[in-house]
């Protein structure tokens, strides 16, 4: 009957964060996540269920779509931006940022993208692929003022996701280590965002199979109970 | 008759189990066996070894095994091929433990690939392999889904169920029998 039981909450958890994935599949940026389960044995004997492991970030690409947005950046390949705020360090792939009044690029929630400032005599700037940010003055065209870097982790899997969008290091992460985008590798399209990596098609599936497991585990504990049952009307006859 | 209804339950705790297991990648299912020996029904399990479906994931450090065999993660071994790197660039299985090739730990970083013969290479140069039975491949970004068989189980549970029951009209007919007797003898007296 225990079994059984682990193997309804074990759904749950699967149709919590398939849920979760669904609800976020509009989000520019946003990485679904996975659990991960495991049966559960002690000494070799069988009949304790399963476990889920934990949740994963998964890091698949998303697509990458022209956006309006005024200072919008995509990443071509792997990698994370780096961004700021009141002393904390973050990650992201979703690169929605705008000029703010002091010359960074902002996102919408006041996180600045680390190590770009656009000089107040810039009229217009763009970013090319090896993500150096160009601005044209009254005084030059083309002029390279800072370049982004991007950071990579040995074990991106072992971020911690801050709600939607933003990752923190962790123990299991490990450092973040600094690389310069380049063409042909984790490339900078400016003009761009990445589309959330969640499949809807797929996360529907995942639905419908994590619902019917979950009622067939259902139908143990029933079975199990009906016996339970049988056993205490022993005594009756 | 009250060892078949241990054994019927001891089928439902098998088929729950592997119920509850049906989304955990690389579990091979068990099944109960049943054989009358001097002291009733005994029942045995065994790991039924089919391959299970392959999932695509397109994650490259996902590996499923087409084939017989297993991974060998530290002191164990495994058909879950769920795996990533670790903060020191290892490679490890969901649980933290390291995978061991013919050659120690794996070692990947960003250029590495593992062909279907286990061979890993870092760009182009061979720098360890994951040890495979004669016959059995590899395939990168998939796993292998759990080889349970959500109808079978719930068969199994129903069979298991109904094999209680008519197990306990058994044994009250025997009780009724053996009431009847020793009414029976105490009237003829």
């Amino acid at each position: 009957m225990y079994a059984a039981a682990s193997g309804m909450a074990a759904q749950q958890t699967n149709l919590e964060i398939i849920a979760d994935n669904l609800a976020n599949a509009d989000v520019a940026g946003f990485k679904g996540a996975a659990a991960s389960f495991t049966d559960v044995n002690a000494g070799g004997t069988l009949g304790l269920g399963t476990a889920a492991l934990g949740r994963h970030p998964l890091f698949e690409q998303g697509k990458l779509m022209k956006s309006g947005g005024p200072f919008d950046l995509a990443i071509d390949g792997a990698g994370f931006f780096r961004i700021e705020k009141d002393g904390a360090t973050a990650y992201t792939r979703a690169g929605e940022f705008s000029r703010a009044a002091d010359g960074s690029l902002q996102n919408a929630d006041g996180w600045r993208l680390h190590g770009v400032r656009i000089p107040a005599d810039a009229i217009s700037a763009s970013v090319d692929r090896a993500g150096r940010v160009l601005i044209d003055s009254a005084t030059a065209k083309g002029h390279a003022v800072a370049r982004i870097g991007l950071v990579t982790f040995n074990a991106p899997e072992g971020l911690r996701a801050l709600g939607g969008t933003l990752f923190v290091a962790t123990a299991v992460s490990g450092p973040p280590h600094a690389f310069a985008p380049r063409e042909g590798r984790s490339s900078i399209a400016f003009g761009m965002l990445e589309k959330s990596n969640v499949s809807i098609v797929e996360s529907m599936m995942q639905i419908l199979t994590a619902q019917r497991a979950y009622e067939a585990n259902a139908k143990g504990v029933q079975a199990a109970d009906e016996m339970l049952r049988i056993a205490n009307n022993l005594h009756r006859s | 008759m009250a060892s078949a209804m241990c054994a019927a339950r001891a089928q439902l705790e098998t088929a729950t189990h592997n119920l509850a297991n049906v989304s955990s990648d690389g579990y091979r299912r068990a099944a109960s066996h049943l054989r009358l020996s001097a002291n009733g029904l005994v029942t045995t399990e065994t790991r039924e070894f089919e391959q299970g479906a392959i999932r695509h994931t397109g994650r490259s450090l996902d590996l499923a095994l087409l084939g017989p065999g297993g991974f060998h993660v530290g002191s164990g071994v495994t058909r879950n091929g769920a795996f990533v790197s670790d903060r020191n660039g290892w490679l490890t299985d969901d649980r933290g433990r390291r995978v061991l090739g013919t050659r120690g730990p794996i070692a990947v970083d960003a250029q590495t690939t593992i062909g279907s013969d286990g061979e890993v290479k870092s760009g182009s140069h061979s720098v360890n392999r994951i040890p495979l039975p004669p016959g059995t491949r590899l395939q990168t970004g998939a796993l292998e889904a759990s080889n349970v068989n959500a109808i079978g189980e719930t068969l199994e549970i129903l069979t298991a169920q109904r094999a209680f029951e008519t197990a306990q009209k058994v044994l009250v007919a025997i009780d009724e029998v053996r009431q009847k007797a020793v009414n029976d003898v105490v009237r003829l007296k």
